[in-house]
C-alpha cells in the first residue's frame, strides 16, 4: 500500500511533464494536421477513458467486469435516440451524452446490488452475461432501431473541425477521468476498495461498508463509458447494436488495464495507451494475419515476464533499485 | 515518475513520426487507391475474394495503360471487420496517404459508418453499402455498383414463381430469417411478393446468429406442410438447415436461401444434398454482357480459374465503376466524378447502370440456383442459363 | 447439442478449478482439433472419430508442453486467474490467426459418411451425425469422470484441487499433476471440438462463440465439476430445445443467458457443485 504515496509529493517536475503533455495535446488540432491523426488519437483517449473507468471497479475494487461495453452502449443508444426524437442540435446532442452517462450509472446501480453479492469469476461471468442480455435485447426492439441500428445526422462543419471538436471534447473526458482516478486512489473510497480487493472480510470487520462503496464504485465506473458511449455516436453518426455492445471491447479494456496494471490510474493509462498503439502500428506495417499473431504473443510476452502487469513490475524493480540504494548508503 | 513520463512521451513523439512517414505515402506518378476491407477476423473469408478481385482489375487496368494513363496503386488496410476502424483507417487513406480514390469496403456494417465519412470527405464511395436504410440516408458521394441489396434479393425468384401457373405454385411459406441488418433487408421482398402471389405466410420468425440447430426450424415448417421455405441466413446456418431438411426428409416444392448457395463451398460441403435451392445475387460469372465474359476469358488466362466467386465480381464491378467516373471526367475531382456518375450509364461486369439520386441503379436481382452442382442463372430469362428446376425434387 | 458443449466445457473447468487458471484459448483448440480432423477426412478419407486417436494424444502431449512453458511461469503472478486471462487471451489470438494462415478463412463442415442421414423414431427425426457427436461427448466425459475418480493419477488431480498444501504434503508432485490435468484438458477441448464440428460448421473465428457457451455450461454446472458441466450441458440442450418450441428464436438467447444471470444470482456454485 506504501506505493500510493508514490503518486503524492515531491513530483513537481513530473507535473509540469504532465501539464505539458495535456497541453500539447491539446493545441496539436491547431497544427491542422491530416483528420487520420485526431481520429486515431481520439481512439486512443476512448480507451483510456473505458480503461480507466473500468479500473474504479476492476483494478481498485477487484471485481473485475466483463461486460462494461454494456453502459458505454447504453451511452451511445441514449444520444442516438435523444438526438433522433428530439431532433437536437449539434451542441446539445453532445450535452445528451450525459444523460447518456446517467442511464448507465442508473442502470449500474440497479444490478449492481445484486450483482456484486457475487465473487471472482462469478461477478466476471455476469456481468458478461448481462452485456449480452442489453445487446440482444436492443436488437429486438425496433423502437431502438433494432438490428438496424440508428442513424445520426451529421453535424455540418468541414470533417476537420469536427474531428477537432471530437478530439478536444475526448481528451477533455479523457483529462477528467484520469484526475478523478488519480484522486479516487488517494481517497478513503480509493484505499476502502482497494482493502475490499485484498481481503474482502477484513474490510468488513473493519467497519467498511462494502456493498455500499462496492455499488458506489461500480455506478462511478459505469457513468464515464456511458458519456464516451453518447460522444461515441455522434462521432460515428451511425450505430448498431454490433458495434456498440461489442464483447471484444468488454475483455480489451480488461486485458488493458491489468496488462498496464491494475489498480493504478498510470497503470491502465499505460495499457490502454501502449495496446491501442501497438495495435495501430501492427496494422500499418505487417501482414495481417502476421498482425494479429504479434499483437497475441505480446500478451504472452508480457505476462510471462511481467504477470502483474507492467506497473507492477517497473514497482517492483524501483522497490529494489530503492532498496538497494538504502543498503549501499548504510 | 518523471522518468516513466518521459518515456511516454518519447514513445508517442516516436509513434507519432513513425506513422506519419507511413509506407503508403502519395507520390507523383501511381493513382492510389486505398481502404480497408475485414482481412481477418469473422469477415476474413469473403474479405480476400475482394481483395484478389480489386488487385486482378488493378493489374489488367495497369496492362492496358493504366487510368489516365498513370499506374495504379492499391492500398488495403485491416480493418479487423470492426467499424471504428473501418471508419479510422477510411481516414487514414483519405488524409495520411491523401490517396486518389476511395476503395469500397465490406461487409454492411463497416460500408455503413463509412459512407457518412466518405461523405464530409467528399470522396466518391462505390461500395455494396448497407441495404436500403445507408442510402436514404442522404448521403450524394456514395454509390452501389452494384450494391448488395437484400431488399432486391429475392424479387428475381418470386418473379420465377410467377412464371409457373397458379396451381402449381407454392402456397404456403415458412420463413426464418437471421436477426441482423441483411436478414431483415429481406423481409421487404418477402412481404410484397407472397401478398402478390397469394402465399401464406405460415411461419415468420428471426433467428439469431450463430443458430444453435436447425431441426425445430425444418420440423415446424414441416408440420405446418409449408411447401416453400425460405431460409434467409449466410452459409453456416445455410447449411445446417439443409442438412436437417434433408435428414427429417422435408420437401418443400422451393427452397430460397439467403446467402451462400452460389459459392462453390455449397456443393463442396453439401454435394448434391444443396442441389435446386434458389437464391438471388447481383453480379454472377455466367452473366453474358460483354464486360463480364471479358472478365471470365482473362481470368481463366491470367488466373487459370475456371469460375469467378460473386464477390470477385463485385469488386470488379466497383472498381470499373470508379475507374469509368475518372475516365469519363479525365480527372479525379472526386465531385466531377459524382455528379458524372449521375449522368451517365456504367458498363460493368454485373451489368450496365444508370444511378438515381441515391446512388442505386434500378432494383435488379439475378436469381440463382444450384443445378447439378454448378450455379445456374434461372431469371430473367434474357440471361438466364438454365430454365430453373421447380418444383424441387425430393432427397435421395 | 448441449452434451457436445459440456465435452468442450469438462476440460475448461478443469483447468479452471485445478489450476485456477481460466484458458481463453480452449475452445481455440477445439476447432485446431476440428481442422486437423477435417484435413485428415479430406487428404486420407479417415473417419473423423478415428482422426481422434492421432489428434487426442498430440492435444495432450502439446498440452503438457504449453502447461510447462507457458502456464507455470504465471502461478507466480499475484493473481494466477487474471495473469492466466491475459495469457490465453493471447495464445487464442494466435491459435485463430495460425489457423486462418493454414486453412484460410472460409467456413468447412465435417462431413463423414453418416451425414445427412437421421433415425426416425416416430414423426422425429434425430440426425445421425448428432447422435454420433452427441456419443462422442458422453464417451469423453465419462472416461475423464473414471479417469479423476478410479485412477491414482486422477485422485491425485482432484486432492490437488480440493487441498493444495495437503496435497504437497502427501507428496503428490504438484506440477506434474498440474502439467497432466492442462494435457488432459487439451486432449478434451480435441475432442470436443470434433464433437463440435460432427454438428457446425467451423472458421478460425468461430472459437469465440463456442467460448461463451463453453463459459455458460461450465458456471452453470459448477467450476470443477465434471459431472455438473455434463448435466448443465444437457440441460442447456433441454431449454434451448423447450425455447424454440414455444417463443420467437430471436428472444432465445436473451432467455438462455437471462436465466443464466439468475442462476449466478441465486446459486453461483452452479447447480451441482458441493463443497468447494
Amino acid at each position: 500500500m506504501k506505493e500510493l504515496s508514490q503518486t503524492g509529493k515531491k513530483n513537481r517536475p513530473a507535473l509540469f511533464a504532465g501539464i505539458g503533455v495535456v497541453a500539447l495535446l491539446a493545441l496539436f488540432p491547431l497544427v491542422a494536421p491530416a483528420p487520420y491523426f485526431l481520429s486515431m488519437l481520439y481512439m486512443v483517449f476512448l480507451y483510456v477513458v473505458l480503461a480507466e473507468s473500468w479500473n474504479i471497479i476492476g483494478g481498485f475494487a477487484g471485481y473485475l467486469s466483463f461486460g462494461h461495453v454494456a453502459f458505454f452502449g447504453l451511452g451511445a443508444y441514449t444520444t442516438a435516440f435523444l438526438m433522433n426524437k428530439l431532433a437536437l442540435s449539434p451542441v446539445a446532442t453532445i450535452l445528451s451524452s450525459i444523460p447518456g452517462g446517467f442511464v448507465a450509472a442508473l442502470v449500474a446501480f440497479v444490478i449492481g446490488y445484486p450483482c456484486l453479492r457475487l465473487r471472482g469469476p462469478y461477478f466476471a461471468v455476469v456481468t458478461m452475461c448481462f452485456a449480452f442480455v442489453v445487446h440482444m435485447v436492443m436488437q429486438n426492439i425496433d423502437l431502438f432501431g433494432g438490428v438496424e441500428g440508428l442513424w445520426l445526422p451529421a453535424m455540418k462543419q468541414p470533417i476537420h473541425v469536427i474531428r477537432g471538436i471530437f478530439y478536444e471534447l475526448m481528451l477533455a473526458l479523457m483529462i477528467l477521468v484520469i484526475l478523478f482516478v488519480r484522486w479516487m486512489e488517494g481517497s478513503k473510497l480509493g484505499k476502502g476498495l482497494v482493502t475490499i480487493r485484498e481481503d474482502e472480510e477484513v474490510a468488513q470487520t473493519l467497519g467498511i461498508h462494502t456493498p455500499r462503496i462496492k455499488a458506489l464504485a461500480f455506478v462511478l465506473s459505469a457513468f464515464f463509458p456511458g458519456v464516451a458511449g453518447g460522444l461515441h455516436a455522434y462521432y460515428l453518426t451511425y450505430i448498431s447494436p454490433e458495434n456498440v455492445f461489442d464483447v471484444m471491447v468488454s475483455i480489451l479494456i480488461v486485458l488493458m488495464t491489468l496488462f498496464g496494471g491494475g489498480g493504478s490510474w498510470l497503470g491502465a493509462l499505460i495499457g490502454a495507451v501502449s495496446l491501442s498503439l501497438v495495435n495501430e502500428f501492427l496494422t500499418t506495417f505487417v501482414g495481417a494475419e502476421i498482425a494479429r499473431i504479434i499483437y497475441g504473443m505480446l500478451f504472452i510476452g508480457v505476462i510471462l515476464f511481467m504477470p502483474n502487469g507492467i506497473m507492477e513490475f517497473f514497482r517492483r524493480r524501483r522497490r529494489v533499485r530503492l532498496a538497494a540504494e538504502e543498503v549501499s548508503e548504510s | 515518475m518523471k522518468r516513466k513520463l518521459s518515456w511516454l512521451i518519447l514513445i508517442f513523439a516516436f509513434s507519432l513520426f513513425f506513422l506519419y512517414g507511413g509506407p503508403a505515402g502519395a507520390q507523383q506518378k501511381p493513382i492510389v487507391i486505398g481502404g480497408s476491407l475485414p482481412l481477418t477476423g469473422v469477415w476474413a473469408e469473403t474479405a480476400k475474394v475482394i481483395q484478389r478481385g480489386y488487385e486482378f482489375w488493378v493489374e489488367e487496368t495497369n496492362a492496358k495503360g493504366g487510368l489516365l494513363g498513370r499506374p495504379v496503386k492499391l492500398v488495403i488496410y485491416d480493418d479487423e471487420g470492426k467499424p471504428d476502424s473501418a471508419v479510422k483507417l477510411a481516414e487514414k487513406a483519405i488524409t495520411v496517404d491523401k490517396v486518389d480514390l476511395l476503395l469500397g469496403g465490406y461487409p454492411g456494417t463497416a460500408a455503413r459508418p463509412v459512407m457518412p465519412v466518405a461523405e464530409k470527405y467528399k470522396m466518391v464511395y462505390v461500395s455494396m453499402g448497407g441495404h436500403m436504410a445507408s442510402f436514404t440516408q442522404g448521403y450524394t458521394y456514395s454509390f452501389g455498383a452494384p450494391p448488395l441489396m437484400g431488399e432486391w434479393w429475392f424479387l428475381g425468384a418470386f418473379q420465377w414463381l410467377e412464371t409457373f401457373p397458379a396451381d402449381q405454385r407454392p402456397k404456403r411459406a415458412a420463413v426464418y430469417i437471421m436477426n441482423n441488418p441483411v436478414g431483415t433487408a429481406l423481409l421487404s421482398s418477402i412481404d410484397e411478393y407472397t401478398k402478390k402471389l397469394g402465399i401464406q405466410v405460415i411461419i415468420n420468425e428471426k433467428y439469431n446468429l450463430p443458430l444453435p440447430s436447425a431441426e425445430p426450424l425444418v420440423m415446424k415448417a414441416k408440420q405446418m406442410n409449408c411447401d416453400l421455405f425460405i431460409s434467409g441466413g449466410v452459409f453456416p446456418d445455410g447449411v445446417m438447415t439443409v442438412k436437417a431438411a434433408k435428414a427429417l426428409k422435408y420437401n418443400p416444392k422451393a427452397y430460397f436461401q439467403g446467402v451462400g448457395s452460389a459459392i462453390p463451398a455449397w456443393t463442396k460441403e453439401l454435394g448434391e444434398d444443396g442441389n435446386a435451392i434458389v437464391s438471388g445475387t447481383s453480379y454472377h460469372e455466367k452473366l453474358n454482357n460483354p464486360s463480364n465474359k471479358m472478365l471470365i476469358k482473362r481470368v481463366k488466362e491470367k488466373l487459370n480459374m475456371d469460375s469467378v466467386d460473386t464477390y470477385f465480381g463485385f469488386s470488379v464491378a466497383w472498381l470499373q465503376t470508379l475507374f469509368a467516373g475518372v475516365e469519363g471526367t479525365k480527372g479525379l475531382d472526386q465531385t466531377k466524378i459524382r455528379d458524372w456518375l449521375r449522368k451517365n450509364k456504367v458498363e460493368t461486369v454485373a451489368g450496365t447502370f444508370t444511378f438515381d439520386a441515391k446512388g442505386l441503379p434500378a432494383p435488379f436481382t439475378y436469381t440463382t440456383q444450384v443445378v447439378d452442382g454448378k450455379i445456374e442463372l434461372i431469371y430473367p430469362a434474357d440471361i438466364r442459363s438454365h430454365k430453373g428446376i421447380y418444383p424441387k425434387p425430393a432427397w435421395k | 447439442m448441449g452434451g457436445i458443449y459440456a465435452l468442450l466445457g469438462v476440460g475448461f473447468s478443469l483447468t479452471w478449478g485445478v489450476m485456477r487458471v481460466i484458458n481463453i484459448a480452449h475452445a481455440g483448440f477445439g476447432v485446431l482439433a476440428a481442422y486437423i480432423a477435417y484435413s485428415l477426412l479430406e487428404k486420407t478419407g479417415l473417419d473423423p472419430l478415428l482422426s481422434l486417436l492421432i489428434s487426442l494424444p498430440s492435444f495432450f502431449f502439446g498440452g503438457m508442453i504449453l502447461h510447462r512453458g507457458l502456464i507455470r511461469p504465471i502461478t507466480k503472478a499475484r493473481e494466477t486467474i487474471v495473469a492466466s486471462m491475459v495469457l490465453t487471451f493471447g495464445l487464442a489470438i494466435v491459435v485463430e490467426n495460425v489457423m486462418l494462415w493454414i486453412w484460410k478463412a472460409d467456413p468447412r463442415v465435417l462431413k463423414p459418411s453418416y451425414s445427412g442421414t437421421a433415425v426416425f423414431i416416430g414423426e422425429v427425426g434425430l440426425p445421425i451425425a448428432q447422435l454420433v457427436g452427441f456419443g462422442l461427448a458422453a464417451v469423453g466425459i465419462l472416461l475423464l469422470y473414471l479417469f479423476l475418480n478410479h485412477t491414482h493419477t486422477g485422485k491425485a488431480v482432484q486432492a490437488t484441487w480440493q487441498e493444495k498444501e495437503g496435497a504437497a504434503l502427501m507428496g503428490i508432485n504438484l506440477q506434474k499433476v498440474s502439467e497432466i490435468a492442462f494435457g488432459l484438458a487439451i486432449a478434451a477441448a480435441g475432442m470436443g471440438g470434433v464433437a463440435m464440428a460432427m454438428m457446425y460448421t467451423f472458421d478460425p473465428p468461430v472459437h469465440n462463440f463456442w467460448l461463451i457457451y463453453m463459459f455458460l455450461v461450465v458456471i452453470v454446472g459448477g467450476v470443477g465439476s465434471i459431472l455438473g458441466t455434463a448435466l448443465a450441458g444437457l440441460i442447456l440442450g433441454v431449454i434451448t430445445g423447450l425455447c424454440m418450441a414455444f417463443i420467437p428464436y430471436q428472444w432465445i438467447n436473451v432467455l438462455t443467458f437471462g436465466l443464466l444471470i439468475v442462476v449466478l444470482l441465486v446459486r453461483p456454485q452452479g447447480l451441482f457443485k458441493t463443497g468447494v
